[in-house]
């Protein structure tokens, strides 16, 4: 029983840890398919999180923070979309400049709009409520694995089928796809290039938006300078290890998650220097991905 | 180069010139004081206020000239910032910026006139007066009091497990000074108890010290103090959301959650500011010395409970007393595990529990 309750814990830790690398990650893949990276992932969650907390402050409403935290996101998106695409700018330095102005953008604003520095945590400003459905979530283990996150855990969970579906069952994602590929070829068939283009990292935007939400609302409800940490570059990293494809993408984001999860409770468990486990979850994930690709590779190498 | 830093000086000089007008200005004492503000600037409700409150005070009660020097990068700055506030004549000049200690022993000898002081670590120098605060016994005060409250089945927010819980931002000297003074007041209220330490692995990632204080909770720990910053509001939140007891750190942390705050673990900047300013005043402020700020200068020590002084019982509180006049006294030795020799330190670190507390303090001979 004890152990069961204690997988059942870092089960529903990973989810939890998951959810803004699954989230950020889709945006990053439809970057990549769409063949303008954006390493600016960073930047529009934490524009998102300051997003959700300022406006769910002002307007009474965390829903609201949350909807224009989804705004903010395809803003930010839509100019670095212009950035790349009419400006011809370098997709490295805008994506560097899009975290730089979203890290110093947030702390400045922190300070002239809230006059605080560092952490604002209002107390008028509720978390997003939990999960509560009749029966499911008062279920003994099951309740507390499954029906009882945070609304935002939920949305990444769906985001993952409706991405791929998106890529590949409609028109617009076959477009992004081939526009990745070859864009030159792309625009000679006659899809609208700059527009699918935007579309592709306007709905990155929108889902760093909620990535940014969930880590500022969806179980805490405070903004923190920089608090997204690099959740952004580790969704890049995960997006990259799966060659963009949605599913493997979000595996690895678990698996991140995972193995955070258990090395906090390592910690905990062993007098090992700290460093050690901390240094776990970016080498497992790197070792579990390049398994699964060597064995695509050698599948491909025998048939 | 040296254009360049020619311009830098003057700019910074007509930058303090502009501050130093709006600051408060007093007859009876023809002493002027500089204090160069550290990261996260002024309005960060913790370190540099608190620092800069004791300014303001020293301003007024000792009638000083007293100036905060802010720039935006602290940090690359610290020798333009440090070299700029001696030319412009100031007595004193007091680093809150920690990362000062490089330019400072450089700086420093250049201007054998003007005294200077440096918070939180040692600098050597005939002119420069360090700083430093006795974490590890306020902790250990902070440590007792978890330890008693988490037997007691009446406080809320307990559980009946004997485990208390403890995140460090990162490993370092400077972080687990906190985390072993506490453990040490733990072992001296019970020998049976053991404390969870973790590491967040950084200060401002509120999600994950909310994560890593679930986790210690479902292992069994009903207190846990944070000492990760901007990683420790997530602590204070999860106590809040699940209900255990967090313990704050630096400055009084209680108002954040009522009620789940057992208590903060205090470090009175302000009082060391106004009391070297006070010192200075006096004339009896000498460079090349330590400025020791502990339980019994009330540098250190935990807040007044506001919100859960109700809830958990005297006795406690007056064991806690106890405790710190026999600190203060010298009847209790709290180890400071940033003077410990390595061997000692891999020792007791690779056995962090109450036993290894009793071990480090025979092998220390005491």
């Amino acid at each position: 029983m004890e152990t069961l309750d204690l997988i059942v814990n870092i089960a529903a830790s990973t989810l939890r840890l998951a959810t803004p690398l699954i989230l950020a990650a889709m945006a990053g893949l439809l970057s990549l398919q769409v063949g303008q990276v954006n390493i600016g992932l960073e930047g529009m969650m934490l524009a998102g999180s300051f997003a959700v907390v300022a406006f769910g402050f002002w307007l009474g409403s965390t829903w609201m923070g949350v909807l224009a935290a989804i705004l903010v996101g395809v803003a930010l998106a839509a100019l670095f979309a212009f950035v790349v695409t009419r400006l011809k700018a370098n997709l490295i330095v805008s994506g560097l400049a899009l975290n730089l102005l979203a890290s110093g953008g947030t702390a400045y604003l922190l300070e002239i709009l809230f006059n605080t520095s560092g952490t604002f945590s209002p107390t008028a400003l509720q978390s997003l409520p939990n999960l509560s459905l009749p029966v499911l979530s008062d279920l003994p283990l099951v309740g507390r694995l499954l029906f009882n996150h945070s609304p935002l855990v939920y949305v990444s969970w769906l985001a993952i089928p409706l991405t791929a579906l998106f890529l590949y069952r409609t028109i617009p994602g076959i477009h992004i796809q081939a526009i990745g590929q070859n864009e030159e070829a792309a625009r000679s068939v006659g899809i609208p290039v700059r527009r699918r283009q935007y579309l592709a990292l306007m709905i990155g935007g929108a889902l760093c938006g909620l990535a940014g939400a969930h880590l500022a609302v969806g179980d805490l409800a405070l903004f923190r300078e920089d608090m997204t940490a690099g959740r952004g570059f580790i969704a890049l990293a995960a997006v990259y290890f799966a060659a963009g494809r949605p599913r493997l993408s979000a595996l690895a984001c678990l698996l991140f998650g995972l193995f955070e999860a258990l090395q906090f409770r390592l910690q905990l468990a062993s007098s090992i220097p700290p460093q050690f486990f901390q240094m776990l979850p970016y080498v497992m994930v790197v070792i579990t991905l390049a398994v699964i690709s060597a064995r695509k590779e050698w599948r491909k190498g025998w048939s | 180069m040296s254009q360049r830093i020619r311009i830098l000086t003057m700019l910074t000089l007509l930058l303090i010139l502009v501050v130093g007008a709006g600051a408060t200005r007093a007859q009876d004492s023809d002493l002027s004081v500089a204090l160069i503000i550290a990261q996260g600037g002024l309005g960060d409700r913790s370190y540099n206020d608190s620092a800069f409150a004791g300014l303001t005070l020293a301003a007024q009660e000792f009638g000083v000239d007293v100036v905060p020097i802010e720039s935006s990068d602290p940090v690359g700055e610290g020798e333009q910032l440090l070299r700029a506030a001696a030319e412009a004549g100031f007595d004193l000049v007091i680093t809150l910026e920690f990362s000062h200690f490089d330019p400072l022993a450089r700086v420093a000898p250049d201007y054998p006139e003007t005294l200077f002081s440096i918070v939180n670590i040692v600098v050597e120098g005939p002119n420069i007066v360090s700083i430093m605060f006795d974490e590890h016994t306020g902790s250990y005060l902070a440590g007792a009091l978890s330890a008693m409250v988490t037997t007691d089945a009446a406080v809320p927010n307990t559980n009946e497990d004997v485990v208390l819980g403890a995140i460090g931002g990162v490993q370092s000297s400077g972080i687990d000074v906190f985390l072993d003074g506490y453990i040490q007041g733990a072992c001296a209220i019970n020998p049976d108890i053991s404390v969870l330490v973790a590491y967040s692995n950084g200060f401002g990632d509120p999600a994950t010290g909310r994560e890593l204080a679930l986790a210690m909770h479902e292992s069994g720990a009903d207190v846990v103090y944070q000492i990760a910053g901007g990683t420790g509001q997530g602590v204070i939140e999860a106590a809040k959301d699940t209900g255990f007891w967090a313990v704050g750190v630096d400055s009084d942390q209680d108002y954040l959650a009522p009620g789940f705050v057992l208590t903060s673990m205090l470090k009175r900047v302000d009082i060391a500011v106004y009391d070297l300013i006070g010192r200075l005043v006096a004339g009896e402020l000498e460079g090349g010395t330590v400025a020791q700020y502990g339980l019994a200068e009330n540098g250190v020590g935990i807040s007044d409970m506001t919100y859960s002084r109700h809830v958990v019982p005297r006795a406690y509180t007056d064991r806690v007393n106890e405790l710190r006049e026999g600190i203060i006294a010298g009847d209790i030795s709290v180890i400071d595990t940033r003077v410990i020799s390595e061997e000692q330190r891999t020792a007791f670190y690779s056995n962090r529990t109450c036993a290894g507390i009793q071990d480090l303090m025979s092998s220390m001979g005491s």
